[in-house]
């Protein structure tokens, strides 16, 4: 019965993922063991990489299914907090991770307009958009969309729009992997990136969202434990309390009189201005808890209605949410999901304020500055670099990689070093987990709605698996083949995905659910205004042609998406009875599930036909 | 399985319960890191109090949020006969 709702979930997972934690932690305690035994760091490096790296592709190629339930919305048995750690990494991204990590360690407080973005992003997901799209059940955006307005138009344009923004994302996220791992070593970044597309596209083709759902809930619990634990441990070291989410306020007292009495500055930028630091070398820009430096105040407000939609109606998000076993469970998802976010961000922002204590410390430390160990080893990863202008050292004077900054942390504080390569696996564990989500959903889009999107009627089952594993590959070939090709900051690449995600597809979807009256011809408006404004703002952003950055594209793109889809709508005859339904029914979470529903009559009427 | 006349009652009370879950919300999550700068004069457990509410108190929000919204909503669906019958 390929259609039966099966909401049975798998009581052994906890068992399962206890073990998963326990062979990481493991992994982590082993290399420790090695260091100590005298090991040399590649050796060890190596280890964990590849030991974390087959952890996760077994538990991938062990989801291997030949059921396109399970192939397309994993059974709909992911449970909610199991959806909610994957939902929150694949939001971070190792680009956020590290990104943001960087950001809060260069511009302080300004960095927060981001996180508190992705925050507002999971609760807007959680009240407007993820239970409808569950009780819909579609596996793609598209294919919901498609399906909402009973228009084969809006089901390629979105196919063909949306894809962008994922494009956008899998190459920021194949490029920090990348990082994570050849941070150390030698090896050209265009082959880890091959490496890495290659393993994605084998372990998930073997059981698609089956696969992604538990190698993403295991890279979620292993990015979790490497970014918590040195971050914990410093934070014994600093402030004598394990938890660095609470008791650095302290450091912050020590951290702030030091910026003052080296006379940082205070900035105050223009309302537009938006200058979150790229990738390179570069010093420290602000006073981390002086508000709005770097971030004038209406951009503050910009970047964070952008991310909000942009991670609301994410197509790369969505689909997971539909894998869970019930409207309930995707609500529930969603908190967790926003635990789970909070949690990262309240513990990756001592994690900058403790490497600004150590460099704070440098000059407060008595006798003359001078440059402290863990620098010069910085230095020679290329994470750090001295440029001292004058006789006297100056904080300015050190420039710091912006993704390397979380790498740096347990360098300062002096931890073992295979304690930098646990981290790097976590890292390497949340770029995988995100890279595979937005794979995942290119692959189906490009399978469901634009190879079998001419025809609602779905295709066998074996050609549709088939047709989706050939699309995950091409997919995969296709992203890697962009990362290395246009090697952009993966940062800017995460923030023009979210501007163009939040302006094509947050406005159309939102008004799918919540007013009935939109119509095939208003969804066609909304996505192709809201896109090509972005599109067109982003352009004009980065050529410097207009006073606004590029990351701030969706201020123009999502009110024009907005006003497009409505007037549109409005002088357009209204949609079918059937729609009405349609729609009545999607807000009601009771009942069948509309898709499978839909799916079954055609079949139906299929049968009947032949 | 919920009753069709039940259906309209059932969806205004959910479009109150967005309101009510959303409104709050954003405009604390809006306004909030505005006034960050002059709250950071005042300190809460060493921390300067404008950031300390932008990343510990919203966050704290955002997640009262979803689950005061989960329950609310579920209430809501049980009330109104619109909840998934397991």
């Amino acid at each position: 019965m390929p259609y039966a709702r099966t909401r049975i979930v798998n009581p052994k997972l906890g068992a399962f993922f206890g073990i998963f934690t326990s062979a990481f932690a493991g992994l982590a305690i082993l290399a420790l063991i090695f260091e100590g035994l005298d090991v040399p760091l590649p050796m060890i490096r190596t280890f964990v990489l590849i030991g974390a790296f087959v952890l996760f592709s077994v538990i991938g190629l062990a989801s291997f299914t030949q059921d396109q339930l399970d192939y397309f919305t994993s059974g709909r048995r992911v449970p909610d907090f199991y959806a909610g750690l994957g939902l929150a990494m694949t939001a971070f991204g190792a680009t956020g991770l590290l990104g943001l990590t960087g950001s809060f360690f260069l511009v302080g407080f300004d960095a927060l307009c981001l996180s508190i973005g992705g925050l507002a992003g999971f609760v807007v997901m959680a009240v407007l958009l993820a239970p409808f799209f569950r009780k819909f059940g579609a596996y793609t955006v598209p294919s919901y969309l498609g399906r909402r307005f009973d228009s084969r138009a809006v089901r390629l344009t979105s196919a063909g729009l949306l894809a962008v923004p994922m494009v956008l994302i899998l190459a920021a996220e194949l490029r920090m992997g990348a990082f994570a791992v050849s941070r150390l070593t030698e090896t050209p970044p265009s082959t880890l990136i091959s490496v890495l597309a290659v393993v994605l596209a084998v372990t998930l083709g073997a059981g698609g969202m089956r696969s992604l759902s538990w190698s993403g809930a295991a890279q979620g619990i292993a990015c979790l434990i490497a970014v918590v634990v040195p971050v914990t441990v410093v934070a014994v070291l600093m402030t004598n309390l394990p938890l660095p989410q609470l008791s650095y306020g302290g450091v912050m007292k020590t951290v702030g009189r030091g910026e003052a009495s080296l006379g940082l500055p205070i900035v105050l930028p223009p309302a537009l201005a938006f200058d979150l630091p790229g990738e390179g070398l570069q010093p420290i820009a602000k006073r981390f808890s002086d508000a709005l430096g770097s971030v004038g105040p209406a951009a503050f407000v910009i970047a964070i209605l952008t991310t909000m939609a942009g991670i609301a109606s994410a197509p790369w998000l969505l689909p997971r949410v539909a894998a869970t076993p019930g409207v309930y469970e995707a609500r529930k998802s969603l908190g967790w999901a926003t635990v789970i976010f909070g949690l990262i961000i309240l513990t990756i922002a001592p994690a900058a304020v403790f490497l600004r204590a150590y460099l704070i410390e440098v000059f407060t430390a008595p006798g003359a500055a001078r440059v402290p160990e863990w620098i010069n080893e910085l230095a020679a990863l290329k994470a750090a670099a001295v440029d001292a202008k004058g006789a006297k050292l100056q904080l300015t004077d050190f420039l710091f990689s912006r993704d390397a900054v979380l790498f740096s942390l347990p360098v300062a504080g002096r931890l073992p070093a295979a304690a930098v390569e646990v981290t790097a696996a976590g890292v390497l564990a949340i770029a995988m987990a995100a890279a595979g989500s937005s794979l995942m959903a290119l692959g189906n889009i490009l399978a469901e709605d634009v190879v079998n999107g001419l025809s609602w009627e779905p295709p066998a089952e074996g050609l549709r698996l088939t047709a989706a594993r050939l699309s995950l590959a091409v997919a995969a070939l296709f992203g890697a083949a962009v990362a290395i090709i246009a090697p952009t900051d993966p940062m800017e690449l995460l923030l023009w995905s979210l501007a163009l995600s939040g302006s094509a597809a947050f406005p159309v979807l939102v008004l799918s659910i919540w007013w009935k009256r939109t119509n095939a011809f208003g969804a066609l408006a909304g996505l192709v205004v809201g896109f090509s404004v972005a599109v067109l703002a982003i352009l004009a952003g980065e050529g410097g042609w207009m006073g606004v950055d590029g990351a701030l594209a969706g201020a123009f793109g999502i009110p024009a998406g907005l006003a497009a889809a409505i007037a549109v709508t409005l002088v357009t005859p209204h949609p079918s009875k059937h729609l009405f339904e349609l729609v009545r029914d999607i807000r009601v979470p009771g009942g069948e599930i509309l898709y499978d529903r839909e799916m079954l009559l055609l079949k139906r009427r299929k049968m009947k036909r032949s | 399985m919920i009753e069709r006349k039940e259906r309209k009652p059932y969806w205004r009370h959910t479009k109150w319960q967005m309101l009510a879950s959303l409104i709050p919300f954003l405009g604390v999550c809006i306004v909030l890191p505005l006034y960050a700068g002059n709250l950071n004069s005042s300190r809460f457990l060493g921390f300067p109090l404008g950031y300390f509410f932008a990343l510990h108190g919203l966050v704290l929000i955002a997640v009262i949020t979803v689950a005061s919204f989960v329950n609310r909503q579920d209430a809501i669906d049980h009330w109104h006969g619109a909840h998934e019958n397991t």
